[in-house]
């Protein structure tokens, strides 16, 4: 059950980051990809080591988030 | 009653994360690089300018939705001392993302303390499931009408 959730809502993000046009938005929804994403990883790795994985699969993919949209802004400040 | 879990996991994640959230000022202002064009580009589809920056302060810096998650996973595998565990490692992502606020440690602790006085009720796992409908509600669903929904909670409550 908890398990079939995740994996539903994994897949329903990632058709709508293939829809969504804006790149900025795409993040968004990459955001929640993300949370579904390690949450799925602890539940089948169910060792504490299984835990740090997901943790450092999050705060990563976070980090990556991070540099992509503040390259964004960047790009948006030089076009004006 | 497995149902019945779920949804009682989802409101209290819900809330945990949305109350600290709000009240350490991430719907004011992108206290993040990257979080300002999210917001605007919100904006842009018809959201809330307020509501926009919170959902890119979520997406550009750990905070107290990764918190209740990663707290929540902590729990589910090693107890107490997991939850204590993953809001230190929230609070190095804190850092790495240059975040001024502990939004995310103060989140992190907090669900470690409800999954606690919970837990003779309610399976730590559930509460896995819970945080992310909760983050599904606010980044997945319809960005419109939920930076709406949070902006209008930054204005009643602050």
């Amino acid at each position: 059950m908890i398990n079939e959730i995740l994996g539903g809502i994994a897949v329903l993000m990632i058709i709508r980051i293939f829809l969504e046009r804006s790149r900025a938005r795409k993040l968004v929804y990459l955001c929640c990809l993300n949370f579904a994403f390690s949450a799925l990883i602890a539940l089948y790795v169910k060792y504490p080591a299984g835990g740090i994985l997901a943790i450092v699969y999050f705060i990563f993919s976070t980090i990556t988030s991070n540099a992509i949209a503040s390259s964004l802004e960047k790009i948006y400040e030089l076009e004006g | 009653m497995e149902i019945l879990n779920i949804l009682i996991c989802w409101v209290i994640c819900w809330l945990n994360f949305v109350i600290i959230d709000t009240f350490f000022g991430l719907p004011e202002k992108p206290g993040v690089r990257g979080a300002k064009v999210i917001g605007e580009k919100i904006k842009k589809i018809g959201g809330d300018l307020n509501g926009g920056y919170f959902m890119g302060n979520i997406v550009c810096s750990p905070d107290a939705s990764a918190g209740t998650l990663l707290a929540s996973i902590m729990y589910y595998l090693m107890g107490v001392d997991g939850g204590i565990l993953a809001s230190f490692f929230v609070w190095i992502g804190n850092r790495l993302c240059a975040d001024p606020g502990y939004a995310g440690t103060l989140g992190a602790l907090s669900i470690t303390l409800i999954i606690y006085l919970l837990s003779p009720f309610i399976s730590p796992k559930y509460f896995i499931v819970g945080m992310v409908l909760a983050i599904f509600t606010i980044q997945g669903f319809e960005h419109r009408y939920a930076s709406k929904l949070l902006g209008e909670i930054y204005r009643r409550l602050l």
